[in-house]
């Protein structure tokens, strides 16, 4: 059985379980079997929160084990370095250069942010593909529109699916409104992936 | 058409094509979705009910009136709703009944991690269990027809894995049911010791016909032949992963409906292969019932008695071999952990710090509030499950001795206190006890999203609906001290705080302030620091806010996140905090 695993990952009310629902909407336009897992709840409070998505002919689970990534998106640094683990050896990460600093950072003497986080990424996973994308996402003039941007980096070399699957997944998730500018922003993506 | 669904929609999808005429329930992870996405089929009445047992017998009227019903809940939920879920079981049912209890192993949002399988068969009741999406579909609509051919509410057992997957699946059509009226049958629903020692041998006598059943149907116990070398015997989530390593190899059997346990067809089964494995999550519930039959079988000695499992588990158990391995190794990176927190501006905030400041001691409840139980706050007790803070409270007050007596407060959000709360308000009055008790009153159900509950004055469709006052509600009890006080304001609440516990009398607290994320509300202005004032003592920090960062001991205000609730403000003894000015 040929499944594809995507691990999303980053901090409750980033948008990730967007990000997730749009890429399964592509798989779908495929025609391709999908299943995505995601935790609701108390997760939201600003905990770290991640979904997993496994696309292919035929997929009867839907947990990726770790280490068995073939794709790490990230919506934050440290939540990027967290999951890393879950990467096979030739999975590729695409991480937002975002920080966001845990409230436990803040109490523990010494525990601040880890100031070498871009390093510490790239000696662990040299693949690694650290994308500024909240800039981008201002620059278009919608923080929000950052899940989109990191689903087009990641969309460059995803021979899965066309192009054209995400464009007609994105303009099934989102209004007539807010398609376009979501629609620039898997562009930008696919630019700076 | 195919379609991508959540779990939880799908469940609300196939209730509505198996013709339900209403669904209730109380909210709790991972079941909430369910009737959020029942509430926009216009043709079912779908209400949040104060607790899960009168979720359930609102149900059970609904079912004797002839029509299908549907009521949610989280595992734990099953608890409160037991009484009426034993007993309906003996009384069967008009119209169908179809309860939902979604489990949560590994505990993501739970106290407890129960198997809620183990009720059901106690119970004597059908259960069902999806493993995945387009099941949760099917099954809850073939599920109304289980119920009323067999004349048994028909558990439908879900778990968060099955609730919260996004998958693919087929809608159909909703179909056409007959009329059914109620019909008057006293030795049927009047549960006298001699109706129900009558109706319990109509009990065993279901279970028997059910079995029967489930031995023949390769529907709802389907077998997947390869070989016979190898079988594996699998219900739920565990399929998924079962199917996945070893449909090539082996022969797999799921079972759908589990209770009662197709135990002819399970027999047949594993005498059909040279070596049985039995693959489920949490308890060995379909392993203990092989072993009864003599079955040599292996399952609960190779996994974990807690938790979900995974790919890597199951692959573990039944090959004895990881081929998924961690090649990153995370063991140098230090990685702070980024526990959930009380949102800035969060109404629950003030409290807790006050609470851990006078050092009481905090007999807590379930909700947003119990994350102040942690770091920085550190200020509640217990947190046993919902309601149990007053009862609680009042017990370790009456025996607690020095420091402690006098000290203890009962705190409990107001969707709480309309759940399961109040009872325990009569007893502290009724025995006389002399503790307070603090109603964190924030008008919504925020934990699991910010449903309405009896106070918010407003129903599922946002219509306005009457709305329970808590200070009338607790006079009415016979509460004399009954008093309202603004959350923001730490004087306000230490004063009162100090009076109450000195009161020879129970003392209720109402802290009412809307959920700032629920309403969307924005208290004031932005705080900024004046380093010249500052100390760096720390206090504002430990109020626990993600507006407020640190550098070099000095706060830090995310002016994106601050919501100007200004606790840290007053905290800070040398006024180095202060609200900005608007410009
Ligand atoms: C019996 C039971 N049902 C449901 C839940 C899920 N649950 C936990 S807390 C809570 C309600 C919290 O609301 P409230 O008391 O108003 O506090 P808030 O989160 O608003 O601060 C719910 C529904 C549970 N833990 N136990």
């Amino acid at each position: 059985m040929n499944i594809v695993n995507i691990m999303l990952s980053g901090v409750g009310g980033q948008g990730i379980l967007t990000s997730g629902r749009v890429l399964a909407l592509a798989a779908l336009d495929k025609g391709l079997d999908v299943k995505m897992s995601e935790v609701h709840g108390m997760s939201q409070r600003g905990g770290n929160v991640d979904s997993h998505i496994r696309i292919g002919e035929s997929v009867p689970s839907s947990l990726i084990p770790k280490g068995g990534a073939d794709y790490l998106i990230s919506f934050e640094l440290m939540e990027g370095l967290r999951y890393l683990d879950y990467l096979k050896p030739e999975g590729r990460a695409i991480i937002s250069k975002l920080k966001i600093t845990p409230l436990s950072s803040n109490l523990k003497k010494g525990a601040s942010y880890p100031e070498n986080i871009e390093e510490m990424i790239l000696q662990k996973a040299p693949k690694a593909k650290l994308i500024e994308a909240e800039k981008i996402a201002k620059e278009l003039g919608d923080i929000r529109m950052v899940n989109i941007i990191l689903l087009g980096a990641m969309s460059k070399d995803f021979t899965l699916l066309e192009k054209s699957n995400f464009e007609n997944a994105i303009k099934q998730r989102f209004s007539p409104k807010v398609a376009p500018l979501c629609l620039k922003a898997f562009e930008r993506g696919i630019e700076n992936g | 058409m195919k379609k991508l669904m959540l779990g939880n929609e799908a469940v609300a999808r196939g209730a509505w094509e198996g013709g339900v005429s209403f669904g209730s329930g109380y909210p709790g992870t991972p079941s909430t979705e369910i009737l959020e996405y029942l509430v926009k089929y216009d043709d079912v009445t779908v209400q949040w009910a104060p607790n899960e047992k009168v979720g359930y017998e609102v149900s059970v009227g609904v079912s004797l009136a002839g029509r299908r019903a549907l009521v949610t809940m989280k595992h734990v939920g099953l608890n409160v709703a037991a009484d009426p879920f034993f007993s309906s079981s003996y009384m069967g049912v008009n119209g169908g009944l179809v309860c939902v209890s979604a489990d949560d192993p590994g505990m993501h949002s739970s106290q407890d991690e129960q198997d809620n399988r183990l009720l059901a068969k106690a119970a004597k009741v059908l259960m069902v269990e999806p493993s995945d999406v387009e099941e949760c579909r099917w099954m809850t609509k073939e599920a109304f027809s289980l119920s009323e051919e067999f004349d048994s509410p028909v558990l439908l057992r879900m778990t968060t894995r099955v609730c919260h997957q996004t998958g693919v699946v087929h809608p159909e059509e909703k179909i056409v049911l007959p009329e059914k009226k109620f019909v008057k049958d006293i030795p049927k629903y009047v549960l006298l010791p001699s109706n129900a020692r009558e109706r319990r041998h109509k009990v065993e006598e279901r279970l028997k016909n059910a079995m029967k059943f489930g031995n023949e149907s390769d529907k709802w116990n389907p077998i997947f032949r390869k070989g016979n070398k190898i079988g594996v015997i699998t219900s739920g989530v565990a399929f998924g992963y079962v199917y996945e390593l070893m449909s090539d190899e082996a022969s797999i059997m799921k079972i759908g409906l589990t209770n009662p346990l197709p135990l002819e067809r399970m027999k047949r089964f594993a005498e059909s292969v040279e070596k049985l494995y039995v693959v489920e999550e949490l308890e060995p519930y379909i392993e203990e019932a092989l072993k009864a039959m003599g079955i040599k079988v292996f399952g609960s000695e190779l996994r974990p008695y807690t938790g979900e499992l995974n790919l890597t588990i199951v692959e573990k158990m039944l090959k004895g071999k990881e081929s998924t391995k961690v090649t990153i190794d995370l063991s140098d990176a230090k990685i702070n952990q980024r526990p959930p927190t009380l949102c800035p501006g969060c109404s629950h905030r003030g409290m807790f710090t006050i609470f851990r400041d006078m050092g009481l001691k905090v007999m807590g409840d379930i909700g947003c509030y119990t994350l102040g139980a942690i770091n920085p706050l550190k200020s509640m007790d217990s947190c046993m499950c919902m309601g149990a803070s007053v009862g609680m409270a009042e017990g370790l007050d009456k025996f607690g001795g020095e420091g402690v007596s006098g000290k203890t407060v009962g705190v409990i959000g107001d969707s709480t206190f309309f759940h399961s709360g109040i009872t325990g308000l009569i007893d502290m009055v009724v025995n006389k006890s002399k503790a307070t008790l603090v109603i964190l009153d924030n008008r919504l159900t925020a934990m699991t999203g910010g449903q309405p509950h009896p106070g918010t004055g407003m129903d599922m469709k946002g219509n306005e609906s009457p709305r329970i006052d808590l200070v009338e509600l607790c006079k009415a009890v016979g509460v004399k001290r009954v008093r309202v006080i603004d959350p923001y304001n730490l004087e306000e609440i230490k004063e009162v705080l100090e009076e109450d516990l000195k009161a020879e009398e129970v003392s209720v607290i109402i802290a009412k302030a809307p959920c700032v994320l629920g309403f969307k509300v924005k208290l004031g202005n932005v705080v900024e620091v004046n380093v010249d004032l500052c100390t760096r003592c720390g206090k504002c920090i430990r109020v626990g806010c993600m507006a407020i960062g640190e550098k070099d001991g000095y706060p830090v205000i995310d002016e994106n996140l601050c919501n100007g609730c200004g606790v840290c403000v007053q905290v800070c003894e040398p006024s180095a905090l202060a609200f900005k000015k608007q410009n």
